[in-house]
């Protein structure tokens, strides 16, 4: 029985954004991704949802600045296990065009475990549907498992 | 002996309970596919709300520090078990014809509110401002809605009491549409149904009224401090909730059966519910945007309340 609802629990993978600072560029993209028909993640069973309390899988975008980081790793800690991470474009990583800058903490992974990566600036919708499909794999794993990764 | 046998059927099992959940269950995925496809999207599989349900079951609950634990998880319970019990006194026709002396307006007039009163209790209990938020705008929309609820409630019952008075039991204003074709074409009626048309999104905040639990704005509402198996047994009591206010207009508006089989009857009654939904609920969500409080509230004042109120006149003029 648990393992009937194991395989079938991933099939619901609810959407959370958090905007780490980010310079909307990816927020656009995700927005694209999600709300016009031509790309369609709801057929995945995706929905994005408001309340970080309901969220699976959670796209993370911009470089973290000092300013939001307590915030971030707040919103984070809300998100009941077992949770999935997507860093969005290449802030997140590298900082991207911020990089040197003193209010910029990136790489976010310091902080926070990124599962999937999608690089690019800003990534493609066709690639962040990709991301989320790869995140869906990693949320398998992890309900089969039953393993927790806390930050 | 027999009737506690029967009401319990009626609760856990058919028109309530399982049944209830699977129809409900059936009738959000319609909702969600359609929807999409209007959109010329593919959209989730039919399953979806299902998926959703088991999805949550495997997740960690969470309760807030600051929130009353005792209410905050009592008041999914609460609204679900509201729910079923409405859906069990709810009557399909040529199918079942509810519970002896259950089936009555002013009965659903009281068991109608409670799937929002739940909402309100858990908004209050999460201690999240948006959960207040919510729990306000749930109250003033409620206060709304209910009126044109309460007039063409008052209508049919007096349409189909006729000279006698009023008839309140749900079975009398079935068997008066039996004999006299269902109200839904009765011109007399016609502003009620209308009326009992808009009430439908109202009460399931869709559309123009996702004002409750308006995700952009008040980031759901009540439901946001909740995750895991306690937000489960609140997606199954808007399931739920969507089947009860369905069947309750298929009932007041058209129940007639088409054959004699019981298994055809059953099928006739899910195709008006889902008719019903298509219209009411889904071309209606997909083709409006969201009211501000006031202007959802006024709506209602202005329009559907006096809609539903002509009826009543013409009702009791012609008597």
């Amino acid at each position: 029985m648990l393992k009937f609802m194991s395989k079938l629990a991933p099939r619901s993978p609810w959407i959370y954004r958090i905007n780490a600072g980010s310079c909307n560029g990816c927020d656009v993209e995700m927005a694209t991704a999600a709300l016009i028909p031509r790309y369609d993640v709801e057929r995945l069973g995706c929905k994005y949802c408001g309340s970080p309390r309901h969220a699976d899988v959670v796209l993370i975008s911009g470089p973290l600045t000092m300013r939001v980081r307590d915030r971030v790793l707040r919103v984070y800690d809300e998100i009941p296990h077992p949770k999935v991470t997507v860093g969005i474009g290449v802030c997140p990583v590298s900082g991207g065009c911020f990089r040197e800058s003193y209010s910029v903490e990136a790489d976010i992974s310091r902080y926070i475990p990124l599962d999937v990566i999608v690089p690019g600036c800003p990534p493609r919708p066709q690639a962040i549907i990709d991301g989320i499909v790869k995140a869906v794999d990693v949320l398998r794993n992890r309900i089969e498992e039953g393993v927790c990764s806390r930050s | 002996m027999t009737n506690i046998l029967e009401a319990a059927f009626a609760i856990l099992i058919f028109p309530g309970g399982l049944f209830a959940l699977a129809l409900g269950l059936l009738l959000k995925g319609v909702d969600r596919k359609f929807y999409a496809r209007l959109q010329r999207r593919v959209g989730p599989p039919l399953i979806q709300p299902a998926l959703d349900i088991i999805k949550l079951c495997t997740k960690e609950t969470m309760i807030p520090d600051s929130a009353n634990a005792t209410a905050f998880q009592l008041a999914p319970m609460l609204g679900l078990t509201g729910v079923l019990v409405t859906a069990a006194v709810m009557p399909i026709g040529g199918v079942w014809s509810g519970v002896t002396g259950l089936g009555d307006l002013l009965i659903l007039l009281y068991l109608l509110p409670i799937p929002a009163m739940a909402m309100m209790l858990a908004g209050g209990a999460s201690s999240s401002p948006y959960g207040s938020l919510g729990f306000s705008r749930e109250m003033c929309l409620m206060f709304a809605y209910e009126m044109p609820l309460i007039a063409s409630f008052l209508a049919v019952a007096v349409r189909v009491g006729g000279a006698d008075g009023s008839a309140l039991s749900l079975d009398a204003i079935m068997s008066y549409q039996y004999l006299h074709g269902p109200l839904l074409l009765d011109p007399v009626m016609l502003p009620a149904v209308l009326a009992l048309l808009m009430f439908i999104p109202g009460t399931m905040a869709s559309g123009l009224f996702d004002i409750p639990e308006a995700e952009p704005e008040v980031l759901e509402g009540p439901l946001l401090e909740y995750s895991g198996p306690l937000l489960a047994v609140f997606n199954l009591m808007s399931a739920v909730k969507l089947t009860v206010v369905l069947q309750l207009a298929v009932a007041l508006i058209c129940p007639n059966p088409i054959g004699g089989s019981v298994v055809v009857n059953l099928a006739w009654h899910v195709f008006k519910c889902l008719t019903l939904l298509l219209v009411s609920v889904t071309c209606f969500r997909a083709a409006t945007g969201r009211l501000r409080l006031d202007q959802g509230f006024s709506f209602f004042v202005k329009y559907t309340s006096p809609l539903a109120l002509v009826s009543l006149g013409l009702a009791v003029m012609l008597r």
